[in-house]
């Protein structure tokens, strides 16, 4: 064992930087794949840590309807015996500001649930016990991140803390975050008694109309869950004029929501990108391929020219078994270091990767035993595969032809070495193109939207600013730099409300389905919609308080031949009223681009979360100034809630945070991968100049100038980014077409990306091999044909 | 043709530094055929690589056909050396990767002549060193004579005027050694001049002039009579 860690070691200086390439190269690709595949597993094993998981089930249409109203819990309980627990969720329709003392306000988020919550969902308890932790009204448990931001490192259990600096809540009990991946994300959860004082309305628990809430329910051992959901089907009230799809409502597992693409407004439930986790999966596995063509070439070449070492060793007695043992735990030895450098570049570089890309994962699952022996072992096959050949053919070689230098690399070695490196380049440009088409499709989401977001900043309106919006305007519009204000309803990426309206237009009954926007005459200045028809409302005319502007979705979807001047009744229930359409705009992405643009209507009502400032100033420092004032007017006015400013166009951005952080995560391993084919290619030039280097002695007496001997060299790799490109684009075209079908609004393929692909990669290429092929021609030839 | 005067190379190592060539004097007119000798490690191979314009001098100068190439760049060499000069190896130094034919027709290949011209004259050669049979053959399908003939043959191919032959025979038996020393004759005989160095007296034995080297310096130059 000694001797082989002497020989490995020798080995490796005798020839460091080919040795370093192959080490690097491996060692790169492995924290690659372990960063891409522990974030892949912590995915795709999203909620599976429940320990009830397999009875649990999330009642709705993933596709469509996922709101059910309060009272289905109710009617379960009472009519359905396979339920063992029906749960209902519910987010905060506003980020709630939490209140410790006399601390900073905090704003947080709030999830309403009820008392059996911990029962169907498994969390720990770091204070308190959570069997009854949402019995009571008024009582809120936290997780330990928040308790500590409210309290510090102090006990949070029993402590009282002040929501929306109105209601008090008492902390019942502190959660720990689950280690592994949820798709619940919540900060603070309390009952649904909390939320009957806190929200009060009171039809939301007895009207089947009032659909707030995501239900969650616990079968009972052996109950189906078709059955179950048939009979919870049919509790709702049949309504003729309902034309609600309940065939489409269903137990969905839980385990299965993640993926499952489902549409919520509020954040608490979160949802995964299988397709995602899925492009980056294969973007591990062909980071991996491209090292182990890097290792296959490099340990081939080198063993070639180790042939003489192994002829003196069979000489003085040394067995093939011997030989082959040797080999293969060289070849484990330097897979092993790889892993072992792999896991420190992962420890160290993770946390600026985690940042950069917005990839996370518990990094705990690094030490998990099952994760360490799972790696050794699977290094150990793969070390085992990919030497047994080479090392087959070594140990079984006659003494005196390695002596000799008899065994000769065949054509088929060459051919072999061939096929590897043009697969590599296929990979470099598959992933190139892919790249340039990912960027390409992120600009186009949030270049085409539709609507100005450039020197706008919105101001949340806290209940404070809400009842002296007035005032606030009037202070807004004394300072030059801000050219106009709004408020409005709309903030992007902020959810919106989803109606349905039944009205009798031209003598036929329809129902209308939009989402809808409140905002003043001044949010069209500000957002420079586009009129398709008719006019905007003003703020002049007192006329105008009823109307309403549609989009272009809404005409087409409700089948209007002419719009204008139909009335509907738009907004709740409670302040019903007939509005008048005025206007159509153009379509615009009020949506992140990958959802198609739906039903809006915008209305003149007064009901706004957010004031809209324009301001007329680039200049930084001006810039500043006015949002420090801005800033500094509202907290005046709004001393009991922290004051959030937001610029528009970062709001707009945080929108496609998904596919940034994708972009950003493809971008970079594929940088990587692409690195690591550079690496290889160079190994392979440096081998390859070190082969022909009598050639090129030979050719140089004869007559051959540098460039001459360049070309010569080079020809082989520009053949085969060439041979590349051609299989290449068909795969690359493939790979894009299925990427870009998940998108609502794509930008288009053009040829121009895989010509950019090919020459990038022809130039990546050169480059790489130029230098060693330079460094090759202008050595002396004499030299040259003396080293032979 | 070659005019030398105080050639010196010195090879330069972090430590040490070793004298190959000390002020050698060496000239050669042109058509003669001159053979240089000496142990090991006297600089006889030294001096026939700046003779032919593989290496530049330390100091001295060298004129080659009236030019002083002594202090010329690479590049400049290399245009001088094409066409003017042949080598000969005793390891051969063919390319075996290309076949017989392509190994004699690349120097024509680097000297830009055209396909028709180069297909003429590379036959033209390997006729005449009876390897025309042996064309598509790579170098090691062929006997060290045989490759040693291809090697001759593209030395010869772009017609140059001095042909520099390192240890010719080498490695070779002494009916194919024979065979070697006849084709270099003939091509002298056909005014090719040839500067080769050797270890062997017999092969010594065909050249006009025999310079001795020892030391990096030319202690002894024997001149046959004609018609000896």
């Amino acid at each position: 064992m000694k001797n082989i860690f002497k020989s490995t070691f020798r080995n490796f200086v005798r020839k460091p930087v080919t040795n370093l390439i192959n080490l690097l190269g491996l060692a790169v690709s492995l924290a690659l794949v372990i960063i891409l595949s522990v974030y892949s597993y912590s995915e795709l094993t999203t909620d599976n840590y429940h320990k009830n998981g397999n009875r649990l089930y999330l009642y709705g249409d993933l596709t469509g309807r996922m709101y059910m109203p309060a009272i289905l819990k109710d009617q379960i309980d009472l009519n359905v015996p396979e339920v063992e627990s029906a749960v209902r969720l519910a987010g905060s329709w506003e980020a709630p500001v939490f209140q410790a003392g006399d601390h900073d306000p905090i704003t947080s988020d709030l999830v309403f649930a009820d008392v059996d919550f911990f029962k169907l969902f498994t969390y720990q308890a770091a204070e308190g016990n959570l069997e009854n932790a949402l019995k009571e009204p008024m009582t809120v448990v936290l997780t330990k991140s928040l308790a500590e931001k409210l309290f510090g490192k102090e006990q949070a259990l029993g402590k009282t803390l002040k929501l929306n600096n109105d209601k008090e809540l008492t902390v019942s009990a502190v959660i720990k975050e689950p280690e592994a991946n949820t798709s619940l994300k919540f900060s603070a959860i309390t009952s649904i008694a909390t939320r009957k004082i806190v929200q009060a309305n009171g039809e939301e628990f007895t009207d089947w109309g009032w659909c707030n809430f995501q239900t969650f329910i616990l079968l009972k051992e052996g109950a189906k869950s078709d059955e179950s959901a048939k009979k919870i089907t049919t509790l709702f009230p049949k309504n003729k004029e309902d034309q609600l799809d309940y065939s489409k409502l269903k137990l969905n597992p839980f385990q299965t929501v993640y993926f499952s693409k489902f549409s919520i407004v509020e954040n608490y439930l979160q949802c995964g990108d299988k397709q995602k986790v899925m492009i980056l999966l294969m973007v591990a596995a062909l980071v991996l391929m491209i090292a182990l063509v890097n290792f296959i070439n490099i340990s081939s070449s080198q063993w070639m020219e180790r042939l003489r070492q192994t002829g003196v060793l069979k000489v003085i007695g040394a067995s093939k078994l011997s030989i082959l043992k040797n080999v293969l735990s060289e070849a484990f030895l330097l897979f092993l270091m790889s892993l072992f450098l792999a896991i420190l570049i992962v420890q160290i570089l993770f946390p600026f990767i985690s940042n950069y890309t917005g990839i996370h994962f518990n990094p705990q699952l690094l030490y998990k035993p099952s994760f360490l022996i799972g790696s050794i072992a699977g290094t150990f096959v793969l070390s085992l595969i990919f030497s047994l050949i080479p090392a087959l053919r070594i140990s079984s070689s006659k003494a005196i032809d390695n002596l000799k230098k008899t065994v000769e690399p065949g054509t088929s070695n060459s051919i072999f070495r061939s096929v590897l490196v043009t697969t590599q380049f296929v990979i470099a440009i598959v992933l190139i193109a892919f790249t340039v088409l990912v960027q390409k499709q992120v600009n186009f989401g949030s270049n085409n939207l539709g609507f100005n977001q450039k020197n706008i900043i919105g101001i949340k309106l806290t209940s404070q600013l809400q009842s002296k919006k007035e005032v606030f305007k009037k202070l807004l519009q004394e300072r030059t730099t801000v050219s106009n204000v709004s408020f409005s309803q709309y903030f992007p990426g902020q959810p919106l409300s989803f109606w349905t309206s039944n009205q009798v237009v031209d003598g036929v009954k329809k129902e209308f389905k939009f989402e809808l926007i409140n905002a003043d005459a001044a949010f069209f200045d500000i957002t420079r919609l586009q009129l398709a028809q008719g006019r905007f409302y003003s703020d002049d005319l007192t006329t105008d308080h009823n109307k309403i502007v549609v989009n272009e979705t809404f005409v087409r979807e409700n089948k209007l031949s002419n719009p204008i001047g139909i009335k509907l009744m738009a907004g709740m229930a409670m302040h019903e009223q007939i509005s008048e359409i005025i206007g159509v705009v153009k379509d615009f992405h009020y949506k992140a681009f990958n959802q198609p643009i739906g039903s809006l209507l915008i209305q003149n009502q007064s009901w706004t979360s957010y004031c809209l400032i324009s301001l007329n100033t680039k200049d930084f420092n001006t810039l500043h100034s006015t949002i420090q004032g801005i800033k500094a007017a509202a907290t005046d006015l709004s001393p009991s809630f922290p004051v959030e400013i937001s610029f528009f166009d970062q709001a707009v951005e945080n929108m496609y945070q998904s596919e940034l952080q994708f972009r950003r995560t493809f971008s970079l391993f594929a940088g990587c991968a692409i690195v690591i084919c550079c690496l290889g290619i160079l190994a392979m030039s440096l081998f390859m100049c070190q082969r022909r280097i009598k050639e090129i002695g030979i050719r140089k007496v004869n007559g051959a100038k540098v460039a001459e001997v360049i070309t010569m060299l080079n020809r082989d790799f520009v053949k085969w980014v060439a041979i590349a490109f051609v299989i290449a684009t068909p795969v690359a075209w493939y790979a894009m077409h299925k990427w870009l079908e998940s998108f609502a609004y794509k930008t288009e393929m053009n040829w121009w990306i895989f010509a950019l692909a090919g020459l990038l990669a022809l130039g990546i290429a050169m480059l790489t091999v130029s230098w060693q092929s330079w460094k090759a021609a202008t050595r002396n030839p004499v030299e040259a044909l003396r080293y032979e | 043709m070659i005019k030398t005067q105080n050639l010196t190379k010195i090879f330069q190592t972090d430590e040490i530094e070793t004298s190959a060539l000390n002020a050698v004097n060496f000239n050669v007119q042109k058509g003669e055929f001159v053979a240089i000798m000496g142990p090991s490690g006297c600089g006889k191979s030294t001096l026939l690589n700046i003779v032919g314009l593989l290496d530049n001098p330390t100091s001295g100068s060298y004129l080659f056909n009236g030019v002083d190439v002594s202090q010329m760049r690479e590049s400049q060499r290399t245009k001088l050396r094409k066409g003017n000069i042949g080598f000969v190896f005793q390891s051969f130094n063919l390319i075996d990767e290309l076949n017989v034919y392509e190994n004699v027709e690349m120097p024509l290949i680097y000297l830009k002549m055209s396909a028709s011209e180069r297909k003429a004259r590379v036959e033209a050669i390997l006729e005449r060193m009876k390897i025309s049979h042996r064309r598509k053959h790579f170098p090691r399908q062929l006997s060290g004579g045989q490759q040693q003939r291809v090697a001759i043959a593209r030395a010869v191919a772009a017609n140059p005027g001095l042909i520099l032959a390192d240890e010719p025979t080498g490695n070779l038996d002494s009916k194919n050694g024979l065979e070697v020393m006849n084709l270099l004759t003939e091509l002298n005989r056909e005014g090719t001049t040839i500067v080769m160095v050797t270890h062997s007296m017999h092969d010594a034995d065909f050249a006009h002039r025999i310079v001795n080297l020892f030391d990096g310096q030319i202690i002894t130059e024997v001149k046959k009579q004609m018609g000896e």
